[in-house]
This record gives structure tokens, sequence and C-alpha cells, in this order.
């Protein structure tokens, strides 16, 4: 599958990006500051609960919550953002990544709340991609001096390794976020993780996936507590990983 | 009293006394019926999937990667026979590590998972191939799924020279996600070059003390 080509001109604001159904209304364009948009992603939804907590609490729910919090936070500071959901609906993984892709200047945070893990911890991962074999039949990896081509002949980006040229702004952006989340949530580590995380693959653009531990408390109003901390840390992390679309975004 | 309420009343006294002589040997029963249950896990795998063997088997100190805390994996030592061949070796370590946890808080992959095959390619491509129960029974997240993907990769890269990635099939199909987060449409690096540019499999590398795993160990029920 082929990605539209990098740096396509932002669509008009008039055309709303797929999968957008139950979002308030956007302020006109006119209002639109510049700098970059952040997606945030409010992973599972519909009939893809995400985990289970043992009060009946679902994931999905939890990170809507939290989405729209991030939102009204980011918002405040002056910058666009788009989420992939704010209803109960279950965009596919590509139509989430699409959001990103359709944007010129993007940030993706997907948000998941995980069934295990330390509770009260939050982190922060990268796409954890593969070194592609140099031909099928050679044991030969490919190294970052003789990197595969991401691009068809055609000029192209090839979907599946849209996120190759963002790893390491992503990687970045993992661990700013990783630095602020460690500041709240105690017991949390210093680095960010890189992982195989479904959806990042086709970002083109830097992307990370937050995860909170985990559903599982005894009391699903822990989980509402972290919603504050959460909001600070992505909030903050926005503003210094990208510093002078921040600015420019406040004029 | 009637003699037909005396004659109903003995039917009775001689019906309970029954019942109680009869109960013990029907808690007996249910006490064994349960400890069958118990132990179903552990027989249905001896029969199918027994413990591998083969001519070149030689006891060597294994890594085996295993949950250390909640959200990490860590080597642990462990004796094993282990063949020559890739193949076979490389199933004997993923039997381990499904059925050999020093705890089962440390189990990483779920205790009724089953590695139904396991493929080499000539350009050093591992294939994993396993049941149902691995993407099911996973608990889903991020991190829990990144510890059985790191569990898996892990211990066959410190253990089985020459594979280059990994790929994990479950019953032999492609999924998109092990329970939801981690794709499984990729391949996970294993040995990666220092300067191939990919990111490192997470956990930290320059921690490698590991942890010492008694030898004979009987092979533990399912969590």
């Amino acid at each position: 599958m082929l990605l539209a080509q990098q740096n396509t001109p932002e669509p008009p604001s008039s055309q709303q990006p797929p999968m957008q159904q139950g979002l308030p209304a956007q302020p006109p364009p006119a209002a639109l500051p510049p700098g970059p948009v952040i997606v945030l992603d409010p992973a599972h939804g519909g009939t893809d609960p995400g985990a289970r907590g043992p009060s009946g609490t679902v994931e999905k729910d939890i990170v809507l919550q939290y989405a729209r919090t991030v939102r009204a936070g980011l918002e405040r500071q002056g910058y666009r953002v788009v989420m992939t959901r704010n209803d109960d609906s279950n965009p596919s993984h590509d139509d989430r990544t699409a959001i990103a892709d359709n944007h010129r200047d993007a940030i993706f945070i997907t948000l998941h709340v995980s069934s295990t893990g330390t509770i009260g911890t939050a982190r922060a991962y990268y796409c954890l991609l593969s070194s592609p074999l140099a031909s099928p039949a050679s044991s030969t990896v490919v190294t970052a001096g003789n990197p595969p081509p991401t691009l068809a002949p055609s000029g192209l980006t090839m979907w599946d390794d849209a996120q190759r040229p963002y790893h390491d702004a992503s990687h970045r952006l993992a661990d700013v976020l990783q630095g602020q989340l460690a500041q709240l949530f105690s017991g949390s580590p210093r680095a960010s993780t890189g992982a195989a995380v479904a959806g990042l693959r086709a970002v083109a653009a830097p992307a990370v996936a937050v995860e909170i531990s985990s559903i599982s408390v005894p009391d699903a109003t822990s989980l509402a507590a972290m919603t504050a901390p959460l909001a600070t840390s992505i909030v903050k992390t926005i503003v210094l990983f990208h510093p002078v679309n921040s600015v420019a975004a406040r004029q | 009293m009637s003699r037909n309420l005396k004659i109903t009343l003995a039917i009775l006294a001689v019906a309970v006394a029954i019942g109680l002589i009869s109960l013990g040997g029907l808690r007996g029963r249910i006490q064994r019926l349960a400890q069958s249950q118990t132990s179903e896990e552990q027989a249905r795998r001896e029969v199918l999937a027994p413990p591998i063997s083969t001519p070149t088997d030689v006891t060597v100190t294994a890594r085996v990667y295993w949950a250390a805390g909640p959200d990490r994996t860590a080597p642990f030592e462990v004796k094993l026979p282990l063949s020559a061949d890739p193949v076979q070796r490389s199933k004997q370590l993923l039997h381990a590590l499904v059925t050999n946890p020093p705890t089962p808080d440390q189990r990483t992959i779920p205790a009724d998972a089953e590695l139904l095959g396991f493929y080499i390619l000539p350009d050093g491509t591992a294939i994993a191939d396993f049941s149902d129960a691995l993407a099911s029974k996973t608990p889903s997240g991020i991190l829990s799924e990144q510890m059985a993907v790191d569990s898996i990769a892990r211990t066959l890269e410190d253990n089985v020279p020459g594979l280059h990635r990994l790929k994990l099939l479950i019953h032999g199909q492609e999924m998109d996600t092990l329970a939801g987060h981690v794709d499984l449409t990729g391949f996970f690096d294993l040995n990666p070059p220092a300067n191939s540019g990919a990111a490192p499999l997470p956990g930290n590398r320059t921690t490698p003390q590991p942890m010492t795993v008694p030898a004979t160990r009987p092979t533990r029920p399912s969590q």
C-alpha cells in the first residue's frame, strides 16, 4: 500500500479528516493558528473494549476521558488538536493513521491503559522497527549505512514503512514524554521503550504511545485521578518538543 | 404412633445413615476429580508436546527470559539439554519458556499456549507458530504483550546463533496484533548489528546478570 506523498498541502479546513464522527465543531479556518496538529488517539472503541478492569471498567472509556482532557489542555496552549474518535466508534488503525498522515505537520499520540504493570506508573513507547533483510536469500542485514528504500519508484512512501524516517524524532518525543511522566507518576521508568505498537508503523509523523498501568486498580476512581497528571505531562512534552510552533501558535 | 409412620421413619433413618456413610466417599471422589483437573493441562501438554530430546542433546546453561517483576523481563540461567540442531534447539528453549517459569508470577507466555511449529528460513528468519491461546490468553496491553514477545525473542537471541529476525504466527496465520496492541504483521529483530539503525529490543541489555534457576524443577501447573 502506498501513502500519499509527504508534505502535501493540508486539506482545506472544511474537509474533515476521515472518521471524525461526533467531534465538536472546529473553529473557522481563519482562526486556526499555525503550528503542528496534535492527533490524539483514544485507543479501541466500539466493540473493542481493550483491557477490562475488575469493576467493569474498560480501557476504551478511560482513554476517551483522558484524550478529552489532554485536548483541552493543548488547546489552551494554542495547539490545533484532532481526535481520531470522540465517541464510542472504533476506527481502524489505518483510518486513525490517515488522520495524522493527512496533515503536513502532525504529532500522533495514542493513549492506552494496560491490564498489567505496577499500578500508578506510565510508559511512553516509540515504534520498534525491524531491519529488513537485504534480500530474501541473503543473510546480510540491511544496516544504517545501507538503508532499505522507503520510497516507491513513483515517489510515494510505502504505507507500512512511513514511520521509518520519523523514527528518531519519535524516539526523542517518547524520551521527553517519559521524562515528564516519571516526574508525576512515581515508579515510572526514566527512559522510553521501543515496542511494535500497532498503528504507529504507518504514521508519517513523530508518533508515540502512552500506556497507564493499570486497569486492574481496585477502585476505578484511581484511574480518573491519573487524568490530570497525564494531561500535564503530555502538554508539557508538546511545548518542549515543538517550542517554535507552540510559540507561533500562541501569537 | 401408627405402624406405617414407624416404618417411614425407619426408612428415612436408614437413608440418612447411608447418605452419611457415602458422603465421605463422595468427598474423596470430588477431591480426586479436582486433582485430576489441576493436572489436566500438564497431562495434555505431556501428550501433545512432550519434551523434545535429540541425539545431539548436551546439557548447557541456557538464558531464558521470564518476568522479573511486573514491568520487565530478565534472563534466568537454567540447565537444559539442548540440541545442536537450531530448529530442535529453539523448540526445546520455547518449551522450557512456556512450561518452566520459576514461579507462576514470572510467566510471560500463557500456560495453555503451545508451540505448534518452528521453522528457520535460509535468511535467518525464525518462524514460531503458536496455538490460539497465545493471543487469547495474553493479558491485553502494550506492556504485557511486548513482554511476551520479548521473552520469546530474547530467549532465542541468546541461545540460538544465526537467527536474524522472528516472525510470530498464531495457528498458522499472520495476526494483526497479539492481543490488540503489539503488531504481529512485521518481524522482530534478533541479534541486530550495532549499526543497524534498528531500535533495540526493550529491556536493559546492559544488565546481563542472570538469575539462576534450579536445573530440575517439576513442570508447574497452569496458573
